[in-house]
């Protein structure tokens, strides 16, 4: 409790003015958006009757937003089978991608030089071209290859052969230039992760006799971990939405069902704002998966783990609970 | 009287065109402690980091127990021990660092377990069971569960020391154990190398505590510029130098 000298004096805090003016035009702002999204416009057709032998005519209005027609396909199936093939894709070429980024991440950081080069190649080309031109890449590929053959190089000797038209069906050709993408971004987060723990760490790990496999896996990923996640976590929710791109090569993902559906009824607003909503939905559900996955991997590396939100809510709740009490017991001591 | 544990004989280490090891020779005795002392710069790091081969020195001869570190000799010819072979080597000698080094995502009991466990296939209840007859010997009890960055420095370079016993080492190498600590700190770690010492140990301690190096080694090794200056029993070393750089420096530390 603040004193001026023995008796207590009552604390005024600052009052910020200026906060409360743009807090107050941020509300309004907001109110008008929420406004628009439930109001109805003037469709400029008039309809009559005769109520008490005269003819009265008003004008009809309608639903700017027409929120029946999002809801009424949001879980048809046809969506849900996009929503399904989507989450497909993303989950396959995140995991894709994670064991082609690290691999690919170790390689770099080899003092082989051939291996380092090797995976800097790899960065640099695919980090170079766009995503959309890979995914058509491999959509067309059967035009370069029509045939893959394993075999020894430069002879006639081969293993087996592969038809690349029965392969490459627009899903995996999808899923290939989408991981190998992935691959390249994730290199360099894993790289990051790597090179941001302590080499003591590595030391203390070769000098108890541990194998350089052995000191990667038990020592420096694990808590690599807790740079890598954040960026990766970015890099999910970025390839929920990259993974639209499919639509572009005949893969009917949540973009595509949505566009399918639209070219029937002409209803393009509301199937994209369907769509929409479920990407929000499920990049909701991969923030708070993200959220207790970070929690996880601080093990060790902070003191205090950081505080899930339900425990901030209740710190909040007692902040200000006690502030009040304060203030009052502050204001009755006072002369 | 049996082999020396550590034996250097003109040993070399350049890193990028500095010389930092200019010819060392060494001897350690079995159960004895040898301490390294000198300016900072003068290579007693690299010294004992080239013993447990964490670098590789480019001339001379080095052997720990009898056998050349890093090669072994068959004929007229050196070859290149391998990786696995040079572990193995390793898992014998224990180290502890300056900062500690623990494993920050594994809790006290895990750091002393996972060498056991990974390196030496212990059974995990009976590497559990050795950690914790460890940490009562370095004064942690009821630590187990802690991560490293809950404890304090002075704890922290203990469970090093355990995690470093538990390999069961032959021979354990201390890199400026106590140079990391607040001073209040600095007495509790060295209390452990003194009973390790006590126990029979042989240890390799570059420190700059001098106090440590006259009360409990049994030799002293001054290196100065990469070449070892002066060696003896500490009551001469430290008692009555005779080059003027070791007088020098001592004026410094002492």
């Amino acid at each position: 409790m603040p004193t001026n000298g023995d008796t207590e004096v009552k604390v005024v805090p600052v009052r910020h003015y200026g906060q409360w003016v743009a807090a107050l035009v941020a509300l309004v702002l907001v109110a008008m958006l929420v406004n628009t999204l439930f109001s109805k416009v003037p469709t400029g057709q008039f309809t009559c009757r005769i109520v008490n032998g005269t003819r009265r005519c008003h004008e009809v209005s309608e639903w700017r937003f027409t929120w029946d027609i999002v809801f009424r396909y949001f879980t048809t199936s046809e969506i849900l089978h996009g929503l399904l093939t989507t989450l497909e894709l993303t989950v396959l070429a995140m995991t894709a991608g994670i064991v082609l980024g690290v691999t690919i991440a170790v390689m770099r950081l080899s003092t082989n030089r051939l291996l380092s080069a090797t995976a800097w190649s790899y960065t640099w080309f695919f980090r170079g071209t766009p995503v959309y031109v890979q995914l058509l890449f491999w959509f067309n590929i059967a035009a370069l290859y029509k045939i893959f053959t394993i075999g020894v190089p430069f002879t006639h000797v081969t293993f087996f052969t592969l038809n690349s038209v029965s392969i490459f069906t627009p899903f995996v050709a999808a899923l290939v230039g989408l991981s190998l993408n992935e691959g390249a971004y994730m290199s360099e987060i894993a790289r990051s992760g790597l090179l941001a723990v302590d080499e003591g760490q590595t030391e203390a790990a070769t000098s108890l006799g541990m194998t350089r496999s052995q000191t990667l896996r038990l020592v420096v990923l694990p808590q690599a971990m807790r740079v890598i996640i954040p960026p990766t976590g970015n890099e999910v929710i970025s390839m929920l939405k990259t993974s639209s791109l499919a639509s572009t090569v005949s893969v009917i993902e949540l973009l595509g069902a949505a566009t399918n559906i639209s070219a029937n009824n002409f209803e393009t607003m509301p199937l994209l704002i369907t769509a929409s909503l479920w990407y929000l939905i499920v990049t909701t559900v991969l923030s708070i998966g993200q959220f207790y996955l970070e929690r996880h991997f601080a093990r060790g590396a902070l003191r205090t783990p950081p505080p899930t939100p339900l425990q901030r809510l209740g710190r909040d709740v007692r902040g200000v609970m006690s502030k009040f009490r304060t203030r009052r017991g502050v204001a009755g001591a006072a002369p | 009287m049996s082999a020396p544990m550590v034996e250097a004989r003109g040993v070399h280490k350049s890193y990028g065109g500095v010389e930092v090891l200019k010819g060392v020779n060494l001897t350690v005795v079995r159960g004895e402690v040898t301490c390294l002392i000198g300016p900072s710069g003068s290579g007693k790091s690299t010294l004992l980091r080239c013993i447990n081969h964490l670098e590789k020195h480019d001339a001379g001869e080095l052997r720990v127990d009898g056998d050349l570190v890093g090669y072994e000799l068959r004929g007229s010819k050196l070859y290149e021990r391998n990786d696995k072979q040079i572990c193995a080597e390793r898992a014998q000698i224990g180290m502890v660092f300056q900062r500690f080094n623990l494993f920050q995502h594994l809790t006290v009991l895990d750091n002393i377990t996972v060498g056991q466990i990974k390196v030496k296939g212990v059974d995990p209840e009976a590497a559990k069971a050795k950690a914790r007859q460890l940490l009562a010997r370095v004064g942690l009890e009821g630590k187990e569960r802690h991560y490293p960055s809950q404890i304090s420095g002075g704890q922290q370079q203990r469970v090093a020391i355990a995690r470093a016993l538990a390999m069961e080492p032959k021979l354990m190498l201390f890199d400026e154990p106590t140079s990391a600590l607040d001073p209040e700190l600095v007495g509790e770690v060295l209390d452990v190398m003194r009973d390790l010492a006590e126990s029979g140990m042989t240890m390799i301690v570059v420190t700059h505590e001098m106090g440590f190096a006259r009360e409990v080694a049994n030799t002293v090794y001054f290196l100065d510029a990469g070449v070892i200056e002066e060696s003896g029993p500490p009551i001469d070393v430290l008692g009555s130098p005779k080059s003027e750089r070791l007088q020098s420096f001592l004026s410094k530390v002492l």
